[in-house]
């Protein structure tokens, strides 16, 4: 059984994502609460509306509580001498391993919400595929960043 | 970076040459025009019928004919948008670079350093052939900026096609000349370097590849293989029908219906039949004469008859080789094998490079131009801990499609449960074909979803590796392996799906391990 990356993303990050599914939440209740109207209005069949809030309420738990939650404990990241190694999912687990030759180039981004937690997200590309980590520490991904790139340099590239 | 500074009697010559500025052959504005209103006939053709021959005289004749009179300006003013492109596009060659200048208003520059030009693609359409003219497609080496990276030129003679080439071959010579001054350690031969190099470069070109006749029918025939299995799938259907006693089932109203089914059965073949025709013929058309020849490192591919196209793939970018095998083919023991090449985008980054062949005779060719590649069968099957995955999602899904269609369509719908042996067989024939080999330089992954691929490549071009488990695998300890390849402009990714977990986990331990440290 091959071990787990080592580390684990930042747990702001939880925090964040819980955010998130909040934001989502308050939008889909507003639908929710828009076809609360009608069904009173327009006497529609009273399930409409039971339906419409059980949904709300779903949603509420899985993204608020549930997904984040799984997605949090599953991220797992480590950057080594010659590769980085990714871990995450949430119905399906994936992991993804990238030769440091392979990088050509490290990207660091970080919306409003991100910045406001002092977060940032990181983008490995290669040739033809983007990987990127989520909600790292800003310092974090900034040293992070540059160590891929030195060993990304000073590996030998033979493509 | 720039050599020229290094050369200068070399750029003074350069300067004497940059003056001249080309323009494309008039036909140009024809093959634009043609292009653009390709695109746009169809909802005109609908328009004019729908309204241009309306008989109501009340109105007077520009309402009447408003839909042509619209086709009619249409018609002119992308004449004269093609004539415009042609008149204001120039080329020249400056500074090492291809460079462009184009448009009425806004003038757009591109210009292209020869040494990122990976090749040119060329395309003798219907209007070219009278004239002796070819359009040019500049492939570059793939780079982030996308399909800016890319220029054409739409019409130019021969020569001057043969010109551009000879422009960037005198380019890429100075290149070489310039940063590897040992092999040249007296200025004397440095300058006069062109001449030697030319000896040493004389191009060597090797046929490689030629498909018979027999091959290219076998080809077109089997082109439209979805096509043939349809309507094979309806024959079955229709002689089912006959044999089943439906009359004894269902009264005389029904014989009704069925007679209408017959009939839609019938017209459906027959569409069937003349798409396939169709394919046919076009397919026949395209591959016509397909040759592959290699030109020192590259390999060229002609090919058409009303059409031709000749396309070069450098053989350093190539990134992986496939040779697929549809089931229909494979029951003949015919193969075609398929390129993915880091240049070029869209239709450049996946090339055929046998078309169709005899599958006991790709192996040689192939081990020819890829010495590097062993192209042998991958060795290492599937232990059967994965097999169930092979079939059961795929049963489950259609036994819901069953489902449905038995209660909604009652008794013709439950016909399909004919599906479930079919889905049950796919399934297993993809667990019995997957298979891989780890070489320490290598990988081979051979997998089916229709059509059998088996996949060479060599692990630096292997970009990324990516091991998947849903929650069903993790409990049956079972995996998905999958290799990212550059191809083109995305990603060319086979997979062996449903592998025990400890051999997904030898994928990326041979992965871990750097090349160098297994010589």
């Amino acid at each position: 059984m091959r071990q787990q990356p080592a580390n684990q993303i930042s747990r702001k990050g939880l925090t964040v994502w819980r955010l998130y599914g909040i934001i989502q939440t308050l939008i889909l209740m507003a639908v929710a609460i828009g076809i609360g109207f009608l069904v009173y209005y327009f006497e529609w069949p009273i399930w409409i509306g039971i339906v419409a809030a059980v949904v709300v309420m779903l949603y509420a738990f899985f993204s608020i509580y549930l997904f984040p939650k799984i997605r949090w404990e599953r991220w797992r990241y480590e950057v080594r001498e010659a590769e980085i190694e990714l871990q995450h999912g949430l119905f399906i687990v994936n992991r993804t391993l990238i030769p440091m030759v392979r990088v050509q180039h490290v990207d660091t981004a970080e919306g409003p919400i991100l910045r406001k937690y002092g977060l940032a997200s990181i983008t490995i590309s290669t040739a033809a595929t983007n990987h990127s980590i989520p909600a790292l520490v800003t310092e974090e991904a900034d040293e992070l960043r540059n160590r891929i790139s030195t060993f990304a340099r000073v590996a030998k590239d033979d493509v | 970076m720039n050599c020229a500074i290094g050369f200068p009697r070399l750029q003074g010559w350069r300067k004497m040459m940059s003056e001249q500025r080309y323009k494309l052959h008039w036909i140009t504005a024809v093959v634009e025009t043609v292009k653009t209103l390709k695109d746009m006939i169809a909802p005109f053709v609908i328009l004019v019928v729908a309204n241009g021959f309306k008989g109501e005289s009340t109105q007077p004749w520009f309402v009447q004919y408003w839909s042509l009179i619209l086709f009619g300006i249409l018609l002119v003013s992308t004449l004269v948008a093609g004539i415009v492109k042609w008149r204001r596009f120039d080329y020249w060659f400056e500074d090492q670079e291809l460079r462009m200048v184009s448009g009425l208003f806004v003038r757009k520059k591109r210009y292209i350093p020869f040494d990122r030009i990976q090749s040119l693609d060329y395309t003798e359409g219907i209007f070219h052939r009278p004239f002796n003219l070819v359009k040019v497609k500049v492939e570059t080496a793939g780079s982030a900026s996308g399909k800016d990276a890319e220029a054409e030129l739409t019409a130019i003679t021969k020569d001057a096609a043969e010109q551009i080439e000879q422009e960037i071959q005198r380019a890429k010579r100075v290149q070489i000349t310039g940063p590897i001054p040992r092999r040249y350690e007296n200025e004397e031969l440095l300058l006069h370097g062109d001449r030697e190099i030319t000896q040493e470069t004389e191009r060597s070109v090797r046929a490689v590849f030629s498909m018979t006749t027999g091959d290219l029918l076998m080809l077109a025939t089997t082109s439209g293989g979805i096509g043939v299995i349809l309507s094979g799938a309806v024959v079955f259907l229709s002689q089912i029908e006959e044999i089943i006693p439906f009359d004894w089932l269902f009264g005389e109203l029904e014989s009704f219906v069925r007679f209408g089914v017959f009939v839609i059965g019938i017209l459906i073949l027959l569409g069937f039949i003349l798409v396939w025709l169709l394919s046919v013929a076009m397919t026949f058309l395209a591959n016509y004469d397909f040759k592959v020849k290699l030109e020192k490192d590259d390999l060229v591919i002609t090919r058409g008859l009303l059409e031709k196209k000749r396309v070069t793939v450098p053989l350093n970018r190539v990134q992986n080789v496939s040779i697929v095998e549809n089931p229909f083919r494979q029951l003949f023991g015919y193969a075609s094998v398929v390129l993915s090449s880091a240049g070029g985008v869209g239709e450049g980054a996946r090339i055929k490079l046998f078309p169709l062949a005899k599958r006991d005779r790709i192996i040689e060719p192939l081990q020819e131009l890829f010495p590097n590649l062993d192209f042998g069968e991958p060795t290492e099957v599937l232990d059967a801990r994965g097999k169930r995955f092979y079939y059961r999602f795929k049963l489950f899904l259609t036994l819901v499609l069953v489902a449905a269609a038995s209660y909604f369509l009652f008794p013709y719908g439950l016909l399909s449960l004919l599906l479930l042996p079919f889905v049950w067989g796919l399934g297993l024939w993809q667990y019995k074909t997957a298979a891989y080999s780890i070489l320490p330089k290598q990988l081979t992954m051979r997998f089916r979803s229709i059509s059998r691929h088996t996949v060479f490549m060599e692990k630096n071009r292997i970009q990324s590796m990516e091991v998947d488990q849903n929650y069903f695998h993790r409990r049956r300890k079972v995996a998905t392996v999958t290799v990212n390849v550059k191809s083109g402009m995305t990603v060319d990714a086979p997979a062996v799906r449903h592998m025990p977990q400890e051999q997904a986990e030898q994928f990326l331990l041979w992965y871990e391990y750097p090349t160098e440290s297994k010589e």
